[in-house]
């Protein structure tokens, strides 16, 4: 009975690592599809939320019937409060994949981002999946130190974020629907970093019982 | 009046068998404190050691110190027929005295203790049937017996009276095991009422119920058959189901026991 139970608790964290990995591999093909002006990319990036979607729903729906018929205690009851809200951050990062793949799609056949740009989107692009890929390895180890350097990952962003506007700007708004949807690109990078930085203070929460210092 | 209880370094024994080891701990007057943990580990021995009906067995003893208010409990001179008035205790099954009336049941203690006036003991057994949630449900019928009243009634009657006598403290030993989940609620509220007024204890092998209605939980275990049962830790409830200190009692109570 309990055998189960624990198992099915397991599953749920092993989805949460599924999605994880999904937004990461969304992130490198949204980066691409903006930096390329790959429509079918983009396209395909956007579908793929489905499956981030159904994740969402199935961890939600497996952790709200193990809360009304296992009145799950201690460590257990930490794994699936927690779950339920990491579930959302990873399915908010989601959505931010998608708002950047939409920008590529809006704007093709033009390239969503001008020369002068591209190398910093191309570096935001990596620094999100690299996160991402530490979120997930966070979230399947609960390694606390991995947790905390999600922190500094994303100083980095937002200092890549921060270079981003101010190239934007020297730019001279010559071409102002460019200009927006660089501004609004690095706004969804580094709301995406800040989702996985909340993943990473979850876990540490989910392991101690203790909230992380923000 | 609600004493506070202090256990140090307490052990019990039947005859040779030592059958909770270095129990200390303090509770506090106007608390419900749980006590969870496997079977055998010694939660009903411990309760028994606090009203010293432990000894009543023969070759049982006690040894360590048991305070109610800075009093030792086991102190010499002091009379164990005080002492188990002072404190109430409710079992497992429902034992109302079958041949007795309801009412008869309730008061008896009073009695016992020489209260004669039929009117003192008319407004203690009606307080304590109201105290004990049952007077509506009984007040027409208050001379028939007992034993005829369902398991949660009878129940309920076995609280009223060990209230009437207002004791400082209330022990109950697995008291809603026989019960259906109203009246077990009923009696969870009830306990959450008499806290005003009592120091209880119970003993509980459901979780939820530790949960529910007590301030504190302490978790009980044995390391193997044939050793003494010991207190793995006490704290306030909320930690113990959210986090606690243990790696005993989080595997316990989250069922990775044994
Ligand atoms: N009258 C007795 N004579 C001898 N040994 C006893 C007696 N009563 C209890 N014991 C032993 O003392 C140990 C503790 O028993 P106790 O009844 O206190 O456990 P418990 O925690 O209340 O268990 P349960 O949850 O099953 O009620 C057990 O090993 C039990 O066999
Ligand atoms: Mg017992």
């Amino acid at each position: 009975m309990r055998d189960t139970y624990h198992d099915q608790l397991d599953a749920i964290v092993q989805d949460l690592f599924q999605m994880s990995q999904l937004v990461a591999r969304g992130v490198t093909q949204a980066t691409a599809a903006l930096t390329r002006a790959d429509l079918a990319l983009a396209e395909q990036v956007i579908e793929g939320d489905d499956a981030i979607n159904a994740l969402y729903r199935g961890v939600e729906t497996q952790a709200f019937d193990l809360l009304a018929r296992q009145q799950p205690v201690a460590g257990d009851l930490r794994v699936l409060v927690t779950s339920l809200r990491i579930v959302v951050d990873l399915e908010r990062a989601g959505d931010y994949v998608v708002h950047l793949a939409k920008i590529a799609r809006r704007r093709h056949p033009a390239s969503a981002v001008p020369d002068a740009l591209r190398g910093t989107v191309l570096e935001m692009g990596q620094t999100a999946q690299q996160i991402l890929d530490k979120t997930g390895t966070v979230i399947a180890t609960r390694d606390l130190e991995l947790a905390a350097e999600l922190e500094v990952d994303d100083d980095a962003m937002d200092a890549l974020q921060k270079r981003l506007f101010t190239l934007v700007l020297q730019d001279g708004g010559q071409d102002i629907e460019a200009a927006i949807d660089a501004t609004l690109a690095g706004r969804y990078y580094e709301r995406l970093a800040d989702h996985a930085v909340a993943v990473g203070h979850r876990v540490t929460y989910m392991v101690t019982g203790e909230h992380a210092e923000v | 009046m609600a004493k506070r209880i202090e256990a140090v370094d307490l052990d019990a024994y039947y005859g040779g068998f030592r059958a909770i080891e270095g129990v200390t701990l303090t509770i506090e007057p106007k608390s419900i404190t749980a006590l969870i943990g496997p079977s055998g580990c010694g939660k009903s021995t411990f309760l028994r050691t606090i009203n010293r009906m432990h000894e009543v067995l023969p070759g049982a003893r006690v040894t360590g110190q048991l305070l109610l208010d800075d009093e030792d409990v086991y102190g010499p001179g002091v009379d164990p027929v005080g002492v188990r008035r002072a404190i109430g205790m409710v079992f497992q099954r429902p034992n109302p005295f079958p041949t007795m009336s309801i009412y008869d049941n309730v008061v008896a203690g009073l009695r016992l203790n020489g209260v004669k006036k039929k009117g003192d003991l008319d407004d203690a057994a009606e307080q304590s049937l109201r105290s004990a949630n049952l007077w509506n449900e009984v007040k027409d019928r208050l001379g028939k017996p007992g034993a005829g009243l369902s398991g949660g009634q009878q129940q309920r009657l076995c609280i009223a009276r060990a209230v009437a006598v207002e004791p400082q403290v209330l022990l109950m030993d697995e008291p809603c095991s026989a019960l259906d989940p109203i009246s077990t609620l009923a009696i969870e509220d009830l306990m959450t009422e008499l806290k005003d007024r009592y120091t209880i204890i119970i003993v509980t092998h459901n979780m939820q119920q530790a949960a529910r209605v007590s301030d504190r939980t302490g978790f009980f275990t044995i390391d193997g058959p044939g050793t003494p049962g010991r207190l793995v830790e006490i704290d306030e409830t909320p930690k113990i189901f959210s986090n606690p200190s243990e790696k005993r009692t989080e595997d316990y109570i989250t069922g990775r026991f044994g």
